[in-house]
């Protein structure tokens, strides 16, 4: 006689799987109405946060205090805010409706501010504005995919410097980690939905005209040249050197709301619309290695620590679930995913719950982003 | 010998035999009388009345006394004490008496326009009183706070503004100030997220109810905000610890200092047109070292308290490092678990002198660790009570075992390290001791009740800076936008 519960992988308890965090520690407090996206900047000091009131906000990620302000729109809110890689500039983009908005907050250090002017103003020079630029598949195009402009006298002033707009309203930014692409994603984009961009040349291409399904969110493989789109049902990977799929992973999920690359490149974590948060070993199965239900509502976000074993969901029943996960490079052997923690305690309103959320790049700290304020969440 | 105090005991009230012992020779009971019989519901009170009687201490006034029971202060009747603990009534108890700890008692709260980041005292007790010599005026007590606005404040006693710094156009910090001290009563050092430290020189006028702070020297060279720094007045020697992990030393001397590094003067990078000197701009100058012996975000440095030459800093990176500011050398390395936010030195005249440093952690707690190379357990103890971050410490002016702590919880807490408990798993075992005071912040008294309930602790009174004086008391400030001062005066008596 076999006990089956001997039979089940023994996990570890969370106690011996610190740190994580566990408790709320710092409110952002000062947007209007809903914040839908937050972002911590590369070198862990700042917090960006954008929201219904149409402003991009940038705090002190230890004291709570905000520190600079923009206003980009009195109409649309802001919907996703998401810094350039790297420490050398400080850069954040935004999206707003069609536009994406490239700005420099102030923190008085004017060295810092004139790395950051170079690279948004590089693109200046090649003033394509992609009318002669062909697609990805060479053939030749008659409406540019996006226009890349300065933002006008009044936001140039506060900090804002450029600004690229597409088709359709933007509900994804993400950057390559070396800082010179960025993808967008417009669900409501039919061909153009998908775009990789090249701040350097203020060049935007649509590599895909094709996709099964609704473009949800994209994303760069952290470091080989694979590509990751997102529809309702199913993330693709392409290969962008050989511009060939490489694989399409299916989740089970019937709303796939986000989904985040694993650092190490070889897994991947989905969360969905419909509740259930999907673990994908890239070099396994093209169905997930783990299906985890912990919210009674929506999973808005998903989001990988990028130095400590840790990744966490957010959703709209108000709480986030953090997991420690152990990726092991053993073929043989699949990853460790245990949850340590859920954090409660943000409000719902009309449904609403935790939009957004974000690590710290070195300690075990996250930000997310709910009704009217930003909450930390520390060990 | 056994003496019976006060009304013969009823028969129903069951009497305890204690053991009372002491660590402060000034105040040994006379041989013999160290044991007594006392009704079972004593409380602190009550022993240390008995204490003070004729029979034991036989003090010319009394002193409040608390007692100690395997390291926890009594807090309860000695009887409840037992129960709790599971003890049996009829052994003998092993009482401690320390002078006892008088709660703070707040006195006053001075206004300001935004966050205030840091405090600090002069007075003929504190520091830089001291190191004026005669120059400081007894009975000018003054407070220096440093603001979000970008602004330094110069307070009396009453709470009235004496200066406030030139603000960014004129001189001054163009972004949020984080810390401020007095190098001497008319010279003072701040710093802050522009990435400068500035040395201001403070003049009162005749009748002390105004005075200026003039900026004098501008020093460049961090790359980030700085967080902290800490000043020598007899050397004019400044500390400072930045975002980037960098600590900078500095001179006050003009002539002294060396040049200021001109890529990171204002206007370097912009237009000729646009370069444009500010007409009261002080003279600008380097530092004598920049180093970046951390990984993460430098949070506190300071001098050792008996030696100039040696700096201590704490960092994000979870380490404390002993600098020797001579060489620029790291000598020993401290790591702890978390990251740490703040740090004090507390003189040690015992074990061989030297310091014990503590350090407060975003994990809510405070390290206590000892900086001295190889020494056998570099953790000695943890101050657990916060509920959230610990942001600033001060040693006490008055004694080598207990310290102030400021939080992101809304609370300032005393801590006295005579008491301690063996730590639980949970808390990874060693010495725990808990707060033996809680200061909250007199702002948000009455607010408490109306605000929605919060999974934040401290929200919206968030505590950034301490300071603890003699004469002051404990001065700190936050969120709140408000200085307050807490009664700290002979708080914990000295041994
Ligand atoms: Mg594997």
């Amino acid at each position: 006689n076999i006990d089956p519960a001997s039979l089940l992988p023994k996990l570890p308890r969370p106690e011996e799987l610190r740190p994580f965090p566990t408790i709320a520690s710092i409110e952002y407090a000062g947007h209007e109405g809903r914040v839908r996206s937050v972002a911590i900047d590369p070198s862990g000091q700042w917090l960006a946060s954008g929201g219904d009131d149409g402003t991009v906000r940038v705090w002190g990620l230890a004291d709570g205090k905000q520190q600079w302000k923009v206003k980009l729109s009195s109409e649309d809110p802001v919907d996703v805010v998401r810094w350039r890689p790297g420490q050398e500039t400080s850069i954040i983009s935004a999206a707003v409706a069609e536009d994406i908005f490239f700005m420099i907050p102030s923190f008085g250090n004017p060295e810092l501010e004139q790395t950051s002017r170079d690279i948004l103003d590089a693109g200046f020079g090649y003033a394509t504005n992609g009318k002669q630029l062909t697609t990805a598949n060479g053939a030749a195009r008659k409406d540019p995919p996006a226009k890349w402009t300065r933002p006008g006298a009044r936001l140039e002033d506060e900090g804002v410097l450029l600004k690229a707009t597409v088709r359709s309203p933007i509900k994804s930014i993400n950057w390559h980690r070396r800082g010179d692409f960025f993808c967008t994603v417009s669900p409501s984009g039919q061909r153009s939905s998908v775009a990789i961009h090249t701040l350097s040349k203020h060049l935007t291409q649509i590599p895909f005209r094709k996709l099964p399904g609704l473009a949800q969110t994209a994303s760069f493989h952290p470091s080989r040249p694979l590509f990751f789109v997102a529809t309702q049902r199913s993330i693709r990977c392409y290969d962008l050197q050989k511009q060939e799929l490489v694989k399409t992973l299916q989740p089970g999920a019937r709303w796939i709301s986000s989904f985040d690359v694993h650092p190490g490149g070889d897994n991947l974590v989905v969360g969905s619309y419909d509740r259930r948060l999907l673990w994908h070993d890239l070099e396994m199965s093209n169905r997930p290695y783990k299906t985890m239900r912990f919210h009674p509502q929506a999973i808005r976000a998903v989001k990988f620590h990028r130095t400590h074993p840790l990744f966490a969901d957010c959703s709209d029943d108000g709480t986030l679930q953090i997991f420690h996960s152990k990726v092991v490079s053993d073929l043989m052997e699949g990853p460790t995913i245990v949850p340590v923690k859920m954090l409660k305690g943000h409000k719902v309103v009309n449904r609403l719950g935790v939009t957004d959320i974000d690590w710290h790049p070195q300690h075990p700290w996250c930000r997310v982003a709910s009704i009217a304020k930003k909450t930390k969440n520390t060990d | 010998m056994d003496t019976e105090m006060g009304q013969p005991a009823l028969a129903e009230v069951q009497q305890i035999r204690v053991n009372f012992t002491t660590t402060s020779p000034d105040l040994q009971l006379p041989e013999g009388r160290t044991q007594l019989l006392v009704p079972a519901d004593i409380k602190r009170y009550g022993l240390s009345r008995v204490l003070n009687s004729e029979s034991m201490l036989n003090t010319s006034s009394p002193i409040p006394f608390d007692f100690l029971i395997n390291g926890s202060f009594l807090r309860t009747s000695l009887e409840d004490y037992l129960k709790a603990n599971g003890l049996s009534a009829e052994s003998t108890v092993t009482l401690q008496y320390v002078r006892s700890l008088i709660p703070p008692v707040f006195q006053a709260s001075f206004e300001h326009d935004d966050w205030v980041s840091g405090v600090d005292v002069l007075s003929d007790t504190a520091r830089a009183g001291v190191w004026s010599g005669d120059k400081f005026v007894t009975g000018q007590d003054r407070i220096l706070s440093a603001s979000y606005d970008g602004l330094l404040r110069i307070w009396n006693k009453s709470g009235n503004v004496i200066a406030t710094s030139a603000s960014s156009s004129l001189g001054g910090h163009s972004a949020s100030v984080k810390s401020a001290k007095f190098l001497s009563a008319s010279q003072v050092a701040s710093a802050g997220l522009d990435r400068t430290v500035r040395i201001w020189k403070y003049a009162e006028a005749d009748d002390h109810l105004s005075g200026t702070l003039k900026p004098t020297l501008e020093l460049y060279g961090h790359k980030a905000g700085i967080e902290s720094l800490d000043v020598h007045g007899p050397t004019g020697r400044v500390l400072s610890a930045a975002s980037d992990g960098t600590i900078g030393l500095w001179t006050t001397s003009k002539s002294s200092a060396p040049a200021a590094p001109a890529a990171l003067l204002p206007g370097a990078n912009a237009s000729a047109s646009k370069k444009r000197k500010i007409a009261s701009s002080a003279p600008q100058r380097g530092p004598l070292s920049l180093t970046q012996p951390h990984t993460s975000a430098a949070s506190a440095v300071l001098f050792d308290p008996a030696d100039a030459t040696i700096a201590y800093s704490a960092s994000q990176d979870h380490t404390i490092r002993t600098i020797d500011l001579t060489t620029s050398k790291v000598e020993n390395v401290i790591t702890t678990s978390h990251p740490l936010l703040s740090l004090c030195a507390l003189r040690r005249s015992g074990g061989g002198g030297g310091v014990l440093l503590a350090a407060g952690t975003s994990a809510r707690h405070i390290t206590l660790a000892d900086p001295r190379v190889g020494a056998a357990a570099t953790s000695v103890m943890t101050l657990r009570g916060h509920k959230n971050m610990v942001t600033s410490l001060c040693a006490s002016p008055d004694n080598e075992h207990s310290l102030v702590s400021a939080s992101h919880d809304g609370t300032c807490r005393i801590w006295d390290l005579r008491g301690a408990r063996a730590g639980t798993r949970a808390e990874g075992g060693g010495a725990v001791s808990e707060s033996v005071y809680v200061i909250e912040r007199e702002s948000q008294k009455g607010a408490q009740k109306s605000k929605s309930k919060s999974d934040v602790p401290g929200r919206g009174a968030k505590v950034f800076g301490v300071a603890w004086d003699r004469s002051w008391g404990i001065v700190s400030g936050g969120e709140d936008r408000m200085v307050q001062v807490n009664r700290g005066r002979d708080l914990l008596a000295a041994d």
